[in-house]
């Protein structure tokens, strides 16, 4: 249990990361308020969390890292932040992100960009960067995050933090900004595996409201494993590249080493399609973001920008000028693959090859493997800037995220290492609906490997 | 492939979006590396009988067919940029091509 003012005072003290887009008044007022109506017998009694901009919030605006939602205010919560309120929890604010969560380093919000903790110099991932900013800077336990693409794992990795997408399905996404609603998945950040996994299991679970969430009970937590006896942990070949970054190559050799001492059987396995991953999402992604994001006309939410003259003027320059330059090129893109004569060559074809990457994961899963275990990222944290102006060198810090997005299955972040001072992050990808296996694993790894030691 | 500058214009007014003029070239060339990218996926050999992927569950659950308005904390007043006597207000259609 922390009281308001403390919960306030910590988000205060890191407020040059930019990683928080609630006014500091404000927050303290509502955290008042809701500390004093929290109720003391929930499960999270008092645990600050705080939430990714692209979650609506009654409490605070929601404005998605973009101009074109800017000081907008959710008629209602989304049904996790619905949850964590009924579990006692405090919701410490909304949290910087790329723009309608489309970004790998959290330098495509409309508020700035957001510093990363250990080096400001550098990038804290993206797209839910300002989240684990926080959760690494030690100002909150646990934040929310949202993926399509990876946007929880990559910035758990880049910051050093535990990062984890549940099953697409397992958490209802009523109340997340729709982005590539196929691929779309509420994740929780967490400095430990454990914060994030309770964090997990209080929002997870049915909900009328979002038909495309299962029909199951919350996540139950699994107990502390004494060892990893009788897990078979597959390494796919296609995730350990010749050119991965060769810290991050010795961080995962020394995670699989201390994973074998405490007695997983290890095995190599293929995932051959994994090559293709990236610009299959590259086409999905965009094509169903292109759809989502038909709804910001400057007529029913958000600001209007100039175009009085007529309806169709008011759409465009709206749009035009609400959206930022990656948001654009994204909802360009998707508009040119469904467009006529190019919908076979393009979106048809990524469909096709979504299936075999899916298909990939099942062959491995049949075989006996329980889970996979590969770097989160092929690199730590890069520098602002480095990526900004080259979208597909930007896309290929997601090339180890986006199967299990593409395939809809539960995978996880933890930190493994250092390098230089820079976090490395380790991932552990699930079969449907069996995060509990993974968090038993993620758990008995978390105890020993050597986080903080240089790989 | 190469996109142009005409094929830019084109797909942003099917998109609904404005763009400047002094950004076309930067977008067309930015536009033609993504399209070059994805590209590659042309060249693996898929079986064109393959079932598209869906994940989520496998039927779609329907809802009782009651009307269930959705609990509202604010109305539309308080977040349209421009709401009058229970409606959005936009300015006149104009041409639709």
């Amino acid at each position: 249990m922390s009281d308001a003012k403390a919960v306030a005072d910590r988000l205060a003290k890191v407020k040059r990361l930019n990683a928080l887009l609630t006014p500091l008044k404000d927050l303290r007022k509502s955290l008042t308020a809701q500390s004093a109506a929290a109720r003391p017998t929930g499960v999270l009694y008092g645990m600050p969390v705080a939430v990714k901009d692209n979650i609506c919030t009654l409490e605070f605006t929601t404005s998605c890292g973009s101009r074109i939602l800017e000081g907008y205010r959710s008629p209602y919560d989304a049904t996790a932040v619905a949850k964590l309120k009924a579990a006692g929890a405090l919701i410490a604010g909304k949290t910087n992100c790329d723009e309608f969560a489309m970004g790998s380093s959290t330098e495509h919000s409309a508020y700035g960009r957001v510093l990363h903790p250990f080096d400001k110099a550098r990038v804290p991932g993206g797209s839910s960067g300002g989240s684990a900013a926080l959760v690494a800077a030690g100002a909150v336990p646990a934040a929310l995050g949202s993926e399509t693409g990876g946007s929880v794992r990559q910035p758990a990795s880049f910051c050093g933090v535990v990062g984890i997408k549940p099953t697409y399905g397992r958490v209802s996404r009523y109340g997340l900004v729709a982005f590539g609603s196929s691929l779309d998945q509420i994740g929780v950040f967490g400095r430990s595996v454990h914060d994030a996994a309770r964090v997990v299991s209080v929002i997870s679970g049915r909900d009328a409201r979002d038909a495309t969430c299962e029909d199951r009970d919350p996540l139950r937590l699994p107990t502390v494993p004494e060892s990893l006896q009788g897990f078979v942990i597959g390494l796919p070949r296609e995730y350990f590249p010749p050119e991965l970054d060769p810290a991050v190559r010795r961080a995962c050799e020394r995670a699989v080493r201390v994973m074998k001492e405490q007695g997983a059987a290890v095995r190599e396995v293929s995932l051959p399609h994994t090559p293709y991953a990236v610009p299959t999402y590259y086409v999905i992604a965009p094509a169903e973001a292109s759809s989502n994001l038909a709804r910001y006309d400057g007529v029913r939410y958000g600001p209007r920008f100039n175009g009085s003259a007529d309806l169709r003027a008011l759409y465009r320059s709206t749009r035009g000028q609400g959206f930022g330059p990656e948001v654009r090129r994204r909802v360009l893109v998707g508009t040119y693959v469904l467009s006529s004569g190019y919908y076979d060559a393009y979106y048809r074809r990524a469909q096709q090859m979504r299936a075999l990457i899916a298909q990939d994961f099942r062959n491995v899963f049949d075989r006996g493997v329980d889970l996979l275990f590969t770097p989160t990222t092929p690199s730590p944290a890069f520098k602002a800037g480095e990526k900004l102006y080259d979208p597909v060198a930007m896309y290929l810090s997601d090339i180890f995220t986006v199967t299990a997005n593409l395939a809809g299955l539960p995978a996880m972040s933890l930190p493994i290492g250092r390098v230089k001072g820079l976090p490395i992050g380790g991932q552990f990808i699930g079969q449907a609906f069996l995060e509990d296996e993974m968090l038993e694993a993620a758990y008995a790894l978390e105890r020993v490997v050597p986080a903080t030691d240089e790989a | 492939m190469s996109v142009s500058r005409d094929e830019v214009l084109r797909i942003a007014q099917l998109a609904e979006l404005d763009v400047e003029e002094d950004a076309l070239p930067e977008l067309a060339d930015q536009m033609t590396r993504i399209i070059d990218y994805v590209a590659q996926l042309g060249a693996v050999p898929t079986n064109g009988s393959l079932k598209v992927f869906m994940p989520g569950p496998d039927a779609i659950r329907f809802r009782a067919d009651e009307v269930n308005p959705a609990p509202l904390a604010l109305g539309p007043e308080k977040f349209a940029p421009a709401f009058k006597e229970g409606f959005f207000v936009v300015p006149k259609l104009g041409q639709f091509e």
